[in-house]
């Protein structure tokens, strides 16, 4: 019974040691990416950034100018799963997006400071707007 | 029938749990002839019997079980060893765990990529179905689905009361879907009402994980139980069976937030006829029906094992990680905290 025990809990720490490293790793991609800035593109005095949602966002952190009008395009392709359920919370954005299509969302130059959320209605999926 | 011949006793009951249960318990026990007056209590799990008894106690408590054993209680004199279980976890634990990281390792594997037609037909509804059934509408939807079950099998359910649910998600797929094609406006909750029900379904979800680990009796204070009296006419109505409330409970899966189920939603809005957007909802959720189904009536086959304590035990983990992930993912899309997960 006692060694039962051992197996057990050594099993345990080590799904949980694993998870920890699978979702620390995850984070890292966020925290220490340097942000993808080929996403962003500015014209006319306008800043164009472009999403992709289909079973998650890419790219996942996008860094951009701040103070700057933009308009953040996100397109669907055959987009059925959460990823079509926008939702930005600081800008109090919920939309559900068409299953293919192209959606313009403005973000006016008081809004574009600091970090933006992005995510899906249940959370699992998200990106990250650096405004620099 | 004399007063003097009236003795009272007390028995202990196990496995009464809800408040319907002891209803049950209460109006069977009544039937007998030569009882007078029947009072179970919950808290205490005790029953208390007068009547005109003749023969012995332990012959009393044995033709009481066998009046209750097929819903799941037994009868007997002294109150029988509490024991939590520990051991169960023994193999509960790594099971959950392992279950956990497959369902994290099922999400990387993109499923929803596998997607690539942006017209939807019955067959293409239907496959967003399965997609959706292992996606993280699984965290929300069959978490639910896995808790309710879990937890009505360990309260004595029958097979009656999971079909009951599953027939309840498809026609209110039909129905609702129908509805939405046909009036065109939305069913859809706005984003404070989809965080609160987000929030919700996670602290059910989290209460009956908590129960089914049987670890802790103060939940059992907690738990979600209908008011009494709208129990005894489920029960005076059908028995030990409820009908009713898995049947709404399946309904009301249509306004989960599960993005699959929303975006089927979206689509069957812009069929503009109630026949395809019922048929359009409906198939999706037949594609849903086999994992769902699994999960019911794999915990109610599970129930009557040897091995059940485990069984509950892990599903009690999974449940309550599963919970937990859910309001982590609420509260991420209140703003509130940032995102914990990303997959």
């Amino acid at each position: 019974m006692n060694k039962a025990i051992f197996i057990s809990i050594g099993i345990s720490a080590l799904l949980v040691g694993g998870m920890f490293w699978f979702v620390s790793g995850n984070i890292d991609v966020g925290a220490n990416a340097a942000g993808d800035t080929s996403a962003v593109s500015i014209s006319d005095g306008k800043q164009f950034i472009d999403v992709s949602a289909k079973g998650g966002y890419s790219p996942r952190v996008i860094l951009a100018k701040a103070g700057t009008p933009t308009i953040l395009r996100v397109k669907t392709s055959g987009t059925f799963d959460c990823s079509a359920s926008l939702v930005i919370p600081k800008l109090s954005y919920q939309k559900f997006l068409q299953p293919s299509g192209t959606e313009e969302i403005a973000i006016s130059a008081e809004q574009a400071q600091g970090t933006m959320q992005g995510l899906c209605s249940m959370g699992m999926y998200n990106f990250q707007i650096k405004f620099q | 029938m004399t007063n003097s011949n009236q003795k009272t006793y007390i028995f202990h009951v196990r496995g009464m749990h809800c408040d319907a249960c002891t209803l049950l318990i209460e109006e069977t026990f009544k039937e007998l002839p030569y009882v007078s007056r029947v009072h179970a209590s919950l808290p205490n799990h005790q029953v208390t019997i007068t009547g005109n008894f003749s023969e012995p106690l332990e012959l009393i408590a044995e033709k009481l079980t066998e009046l209750v054993k097929s819903h799941g209680y037994t009868v007997s004199l002294e109150k029988s060893q509490k024991s939590a279980g520990w051991g169960d976890f023994v193999y509960a634990l790594p099971i959950a765990l392992v279950t956990i990281v497959g369902f994290f390792a099922l999400q990387k594997a993109g499923f929803a990529n596998l997607i690539t037609s942006s017209n939807v037909t019955y067959g293409t509804a239907f496959i967003i179905g399965l997609i959706a059934s292992v996606s993280t509408c699984l965290a929300v939807v069959g978490g639910l689905v896995l808790s309710l079950s879990a937890s009505s099998a360990k309260e004595g359910g029958t097979w009656r009361t999971q079909t009951m649910f599953h027939v309840g998600r498809l026609g209110g797929f039909f129905v609702l879907g129908g509805a939405i094609g046909a009036v065109g406006s939305s069913l859809h909750l706005g984003l404070n009402a989809n965080i609160v029900l987000g929030i919700v379904v996670a602290l059910v979800m989290l209460i009956l994980g908590i129960n089914l680990l049987d670890v802790f009796h103060f939940t059992k204070r907690l738990q979600f139980t209908l008011p009494k009296w709208i129990s005894r006419h489920v029960v005076r109505g059908s028995r030990h069976d409820h009908y009713l409330a898995p049947l709404l409970v399946g309904v009301g899966t249509f306004f989960l937030p599960c993005g699959f189920t929303q975006s089927m939603q979206l689509y069957a809005l812009t069929t503009g006829s109630f026949m395809k957007g019922a048929l359009t909802m409906t198939v999706f959720a037949l594609g849903t029906l086999p994992v769902l189904a699994l999960l019911s009536f794999g915990s109610l086959n599970i129930a009557h094992k040897s091995w059940k304590g485990i069984f509950f035990k892990t599903a009690g983990i999974i449940v309550i990680a599963l919970a937990l992930l859910n309001l982590a993912n609420a509260l991420a899309t209140a703003g509130i905290i940032s995102p914990v997960f990303n997959i």
